[in-house]
């Protein structure tokens, strides 16, 4: 059973690069553990489609600006909770579609996707500051990612 | 004016395609604006850096073509130092980033022709996907554009150092050489990826090209412009990513200018709009004459139809072959055709293929002469490569010491933008009577902006959850009175 934990953003645009930030926080933490791989990436869409291939499991970790949330808000949700949906461009296609597509071209995929997503202000600054309630909010991701790691481990241990 | 349409991204990806149409009081478009954002304080971040850091800096700004940036960027590093690159150095850059072009145009292949064009513009928008292509056009196919990057990649990985930020262009040259070892590997894919090539062309050939409501779906009048183009071309005024001068042909597909890419401020320039961040180019030498199309207007278009447009020609035979198939049938050169787009990103796919497979066998390739060593003092460095997505300037001055002191960029969609904010315009006058707006017509003024594959921020990634879109309708009085919500 192996896990990919995946931070995703660019570490040069002020907190666009939280889950950066948080997957190298993370691959110290997880170091020990050689079922979890921890990577970043600051690409997006399909292109990310390989990095997946040959995990049980993933974890998403991202920005995310809805509006919807106070700023350093860690929301969780899992890629069964995203509708797939016409994107356009490769740059856009979404989890659900991405982990369709590895399964019917026959893909060693990730049954489930886990996302956790900070709730972001500023994604345009090039060399910008990390605002503060998402720079606070760093901790907070860290320990829910480690929780939802407990709990696959503890899901694979009682099964 | 009457209402206002939004079509709206709520997620992190707002402003990656948000458009904007104005409703008079007969229901008809006044006018559509297409909005994208605006990568905010580069050249207050660039200033002070060392210009050696600028390949490394300029490829993390973008998750889409990290390459591009990495490959303009060393050009202007070339430039600065006035050092001239060892002809195998020279020839290892165009050969890998001829591997990207080849690995970022496949991804398209899941998007052939778009989603709209192979499950239908007006089917239910459920169908509308990736997922509604690849039911048509079979999984293995899927399958064989999947095995196709991971090749690419790996050998980019290899020889690039990273496939995603590489670090491997240095001024003067190359910070590898390649082995025997690679340029047999190098050689055994580009003949994989010159058959990929060919099979994506069959593949367009018959699910669009043999489909006439494709055809006439492309060429029809919503979809189509008369402006300028603008593509790199070689000493033949043939196609050529990586390096060349920069040739424009007019609206009748005439040659109104080729010039070096040191002289690009004296031709290009940035238009300002009050109601957008983004500066629209278009040519100095025939002016800003707002957004119209025609010979008066200096409207430009960049990227694969208006590389096929500016050349003469493709250098290698097939890709030549595809391309005298996609004149005749589209009625002739230029073709102004926007949803040719895609055809057109697949000869040059075959193109890159080929070209990649020359070089990989060129004799010089594995000699160990990649780099000349800077002496000169430097000053200022210009650099163009063609991105996927089109003409791609960096431009940076520094001081004696070689820091930097002004940096300018004009990304690829730069070069596209009047034009999508004319296409957008269009579609929209054209679709919506009457006030009526409904999901499909959407669908169809959206589809006038989703063909160039627009990539503005250079700046942004997504969360690959979903896009959904929230299109609202206002009255004169800004009270809401229709949303429609595709999440």
């Amino acid at each position: 059973m192996k896990t990919l934990v995946l931070g995703l953003g660019n570490e040069l645009i002020a907190d666009d690069g939280v889950a950066i930030r948080i997957a190298r926080i993370l691959s110290q933490h997880l170091k020990s553990r050689d079922d979890v791989d921890v990577l970043e990436s600051s690409q997006h869409g399909l292109a990310l489609i390989d990095l997946f291939s040959g995990y049980d499991k993933a974890i998403i970790v991202d920005a995310i600006k809805t509006g919807a949330h106070k700023p350093g808000s860690v929301v969780t949700m899992s890629s069964t909770e995203l509708s797939a949906v016409e994107a356009p461009s490769p740059h856009f296609t979404g989890v659900p579609e991405m982990i369709r597509i590895a399964q019917d071209i026959g893909l060693p995929f990730p049954k489930s996707i886990q996302i956790v997503a900070i709730e972001v202000v500023d994604q345009s600054t090039v060399g910008g500051p990390m605002t503060l309630n998402v720079e606070k909010a760093i901790p907070d991701a860290v320990a829910a990612i480690d929780a939802l790691i407990y709990t696959t481990t503890s899901e694979i241990l009682a099964s | 004016m009457g209402t206002r349409v939004s079509i709206d991204p709520i997620t992190r990806l707002e402003g990656h395609g948000k458009i904007d149409i104005f409703i008079n009081d007969k229901g008809d478009v006044d006018r559509a604006y297409f909005q994208v954002p605006e990568l905010r304080g580069f050249e207050q971040f660039a200033k002070g850096r060392p210009a050696e850091d600028m390949p490394q800096i300029t490829s993390r700004i973008c998750g889409v073509c990290p390459m591009a940036h990495h490959m303009a960027s060393s050009k202007a590093l070339d430039d600065l130092y006035k050092v001239q690159l060892p002809s195998t150095a020279k020839k290892i850059r165009e050969l890998m980033y001829n591997v990207f072009f080849i690995e970022d145009h496949a991804l398209h292949f899941f998007y052939l022709g778009g989603p709209d064009f192979i499950v239908g513009p007006k089917a239910p928008k459920a169908e509308r996907n990736i997922l509604g292509v690849l039911g048509k056009v079979g999984m293995e196919i899927g399958k064989e554009v999947i095995g196709m990057r991971r090749e690419l990649r790996t050998l980019m990985n290899d020889i690039c150092g990273k496939a995603i930020h590489p670090v491997f262009g240095l001024p003067g040259g190359v910070s590898k050489v390649i082995t025997r070892e690679e340029q047999q590997r190098l050689i055994e894919v580009s003949k994989h990826a010159v058959e990929f090539g060919k099979f994506c062309l069959k593949a367009f050939d018959d699910i669009v090209l043999k489909n006439p409501e494709y055809v006439k779906l492309i060429t029809s009048g919503t979809y189509t412009h008369r402006t300028y183009y603008m593509g790199m071309v070689d000493a033949d005024n043939r196609i050529n990513f990586y390096d060349g001068d920069i040739r424009v042909v007019d609206p009748d597909g005439k040659e109104r200018v080729k010039f070096a890419p040191r002289d690009y401020l004296q031709h290009i320039g940035e238009h300002v709009e009050q109601w957008s961040y983004v500066k629209f180019c278009f040519l100095k030498d025939v002016g800003w004459n707002g957004f119209k199309d025609g010979k008066e207007s200096g409207v430009y278009a960049v990227a694969p139809i208006g590389r096929l447009n500016a050349a003469e020609g493709f250098p290698t035979p097939l890709a030549q072959q595809a391309a005298d198939k996609y004149f005749s049938t589209l009625g002739g050169k230029p073709v102004h055709y926007t949803l040719a787009t895609n055809w057109a990103r697949l000869i040059e796919l075959l193109y890159s293929a080929e070209r990649m497979r020359e070089l990989a066998a060129d004799p010089e390739i594995d000699s160990s002469d990649v780099r000349a060593i800077p002496t000169e003092k430097p000053t200022e460095g210009i650099g163009i490569v063609e991105a996927p997505r089109g003409t791609l300037i960096h431009h940076y001055k520094t001081d004696d010491r070689g820091l930097i002191t002004d940096a300018n960029l004009i990304v690829a969609t730069q070069g596209n933008l009047a034009r999508i904010a004319l296409s957008v315009d269009k579609a929209a006058r054209g679709l919506i009577h009457a006030g009526r707006v409904d999901d499909g017509i959407l669908n169809m003024v959206e589809m006038a902006f989703r063909a160039y594959d627009p990539c503005n921020g250079c700046a942004t990634h997504s969360l690959p959850g979903q896009m959904p879109l929230v299109v609202s309708v206002y009255d004169s009085k800004h009270n809401l009175t229709q949303e429609i919500r595709r999440d």
